[in-house]
């Protein structure tokens, strides 16, 4: 008995269950209302001044902000972040805002992996397990001459498969759509990639320009870590709570709490080791500060990879065992 | 092969301190089809489960053609079919993407089976319409067509004729019994309903409460349990001290001047002549079908299904 074939079924249950299609036609749906929106915005304020103007006007406005000490820590660090990153940009005279299809491929990983990306992987996580025990065909599923931890797997990998898609297929709708904003040149662009936060200020030292599509490449790859690593957690609820719908619950508070406790909490370590703290991981890769100040990428990654593999051993633990009396 | 194609030793289960099968024994032979009698609740689902390694007994031992299935449980479970419970299969498929599923879930020319099968439970014309707009009847006869997909040695069936109209039931009476004398498949089947049993199987195990109360030979356990014949005789009182006299139990008073005796039938003329030459008038001798539902009634101590 081979193992695809098996892969095979998981893979056409996803398909045929509609939920797949729709959540891949919102993601489009998605990509589209962002682009409008920023096509509306910029036609609205227009590009009748000069961007280096702008920006100057922008990294003076944002020094003064600073001085005048009414900033909330995690504000001041951003603010202090920015003032270093277009400033950066000025002195190469690099405009740091304008817009490319390639770019805006880019970027879609990064506003994707605070909330969108990981929505939808638990989507099909929430499912894949507990859909079966609703509708009862896990009984047939798991009387076939094949062990569990097989059918699991096989599970397992049907979902790496629809997440590592679904990721895929929103690069490239962005890329189709934002290219037809603003045109699908661009991926040699350089791009500035190595900001660093040290403590209070940023360290620029390991700045360096790298072409575009190098740095899409890595920043995909991490976001696509990051909604595996969703995708394994939701995947333990999934066995665990054999509802998809308290599964889905489950995995849903834990995304809202992993947006919201940084903010209402920065100076709360801990949270840090939280897989959701980490999740915007390739936000923090391009520049962005992250969360929590001590986090980088290399400690996200080893964070979630832990998570992930924690709640894989449990998912096929637990499935292994326990009786089946749906 | 020798030995039963399916052996359960001292099944025993428990959810808590609530005992659901308790010390449950059986085996079915090749050729057989076994009924697993009891009324719901009784703690044939649970057995079930654990026959098929989707429960774990906590003692005692299943063998499938003599594999240990907490032990080897592929190897076990690739010469059994099943349906537990209901039969249920993905809504969204359809009745051929449904087999095909399941065909690629087992070794060897399981889906060239499936033209076969489907004829065979005579959904051929729906086989390409979603589960979801199937009746139960329908569905039930698509979850058989699934069991043999694997040309099982083994057939096990939840409650088949849940769901079917007595058409449908007579359907898949014959084709047990086809499946059983012609491939001589092994074949158990639970129910609640004793006529069904009755009609169906050649061995039966009673279940009641967790324990399995009789097995054995459906005429065994038939003529058992039998009263035998009706007796109506003029005047009772003399009647039953003549009867009890022949008798190792009393007859049973079965309405004002009837009694119910279990006798053999060769014993049954000169029990007559005792009673006339006793001056006992005797009305009618009738013979007495005894069913499943006396043994059962006699085994569970007057609970009814």
């Amino acid at each position: 008995m081979t193992f695809l074939p098996l892969v095979e079924n998981e893979v056409l249950k996803l398909w045929k269950r509609r939920r797949f299609r729709l959540v891949l036609l919102i993601l489009v749906a998605l990509i589209g209302i962002v682009v409008v929106g920023r096509v509306e915005g910029q036609r609205r304020f227009g590009s009748h001044k000069d961007w280096r103007i702008e920006t100057q006007e922008q990294v003076a406005r944002m020094r003064n902000w600073d001085r005048q000490g009414r900033l909330l820590e995690t504000q001041r660090r951003w603010v202090r972040f920015e003032i270093a990153r277009l400033q950066y940009h000025l002195d190469r005279n690099i405009n740091p805002e304008e817009a490319t299809g390639p770019l805006f491929a880019r970027g879609f990983a990064n506003f994707a992996s605070y909330l969108l990306l990981h929505l939808l992987a638990i989507v099909f996580a929430a499912d894949i397990v507990s859909s079966e025990f609703a509708e009862g065909t896990i009984k047939l599923l798991l009387t076939r001459p094949i062990g569990r931890g097989r059918v699991l797997a096989s599970k397992l990998a049907a979902l790496l498969l629809a997440v590592a898609l679904t990721v895929l297929l929103g690069g490239v709708v962005a890329y189709a759509f934002g290219g037809l904003a603003w045109g699908y040149r661009g991926w040699d662009a350089p791009v500035l990639s190595g900001f660093r936060l040290v403590g209070e200020t940023v360290d620029s030292s390991g700045v360096r320009a790298i072409p575009l599509w190098e740095d899409a490449v890595l920043v995909f790859g991490l976001a696509w870590f990051a909604t595996a690593t969703v995708g394994a957690i939701g995947f333990m609820t999934s066995v665990l709570l054999r509802s998809t719908a308290a599964s889905m619950g489950t995995m849903f508070a834990a995304l809202i709490l992993g947006t919201i406790l940084p903010r209402v909490a920065p100076t709360w370590e801990f949270q840090k080791y939280l897989f959701v703290t980490n999740l915007p991981l390739p936000d923090y890769y391009t520049g962005s500060p992250p969360p929590i100040s001590g986090m980088d990428v290399p400690f996200s990654v080893a964070v979630l990879a832990v998570w992930a593999l924690a709640a894989l051993a449990v998912s096929f633990f637990v499935f292994a065992r326990r009786d089946v009396l749906a | 092969m020798s030995g039963p194609d399916l052996s359960a030793e001292h099944l025993t289960k428990s959810f808590g301190s609530r005992v659901a099968v308790a010390d449950v024994s059986f085996d079915v032979a090749a050729g057989e089809v076994f009924g697993f009698l009891g009324p719901n609740g009784a703690g044939k689902t649970t057995t079930i489960r654990m026959l098929v390694g989707l429960a774990h007994p906590d003692r005692g031992t299943v063998r499938i053609r003599g594999l240990d299935l907490a032990r080897h449980f592929a190897q076990a479970m690739a010469h059994v079919g099943c349906i537990v419970e209901s039969p249920d299969l993905y809504p969204y498929l359809t009745g051929r993407e449904n087999l095909q599923h399941f065909a690629r879930m087992l070794r060897g020319e399981a889906a060239a089976r499936i033209p076969e099968l489907s004829r065979l439970v005579a959904l051929e014309e729906r086989l390409d319409d979603r589960v979801s707009t199937y009746s139960l009847g329908m569905r039930q006869r698509l979850g058989i067509a699934q069991a043999l997909l694997g040309a099982p040695d083994l057939l096990i069936l939840d409650e088949p004729a849940n769901g079917l109209d007595p058409a449908g039931i007579r359907e898949i009476r014959r084709l047990v019994r086809t499946l059983a004398a012609e491939r001589g498949i092994a074949v158990f089947v639970s129910s609640h309903l004793l006529s069904e049993v009755e009609q169906m199987c050649d061995r039966v195990a009673i279940i009641h409460r967790g324990r399995t109360l009789a097995t054995g030979p459906v005429a065994e356990l038939l003529s058992r349990s039998a009263k035998g014949f009706r007796i109506l005789a003029r005047p009772p009182e003399r009647a039953a001290e003549v009867l009890s006299a022949r008798l190792a139990t009393p007859p049973e008073p079965d309405g004002p001047e009837a009694f119910l005796v279990s006798l053999p039938v060769e014993a049954i003329p000169e029990a007559v002549r005792a009673l006339v030459a006793s001056g006992v008038e005797v009305l009618g001798v009738e013979r007495r079908a005894s069913t499943l539902e006396d043994v059962f009634l006699e085994v569970t101590g007057g609970e009814t299904v």
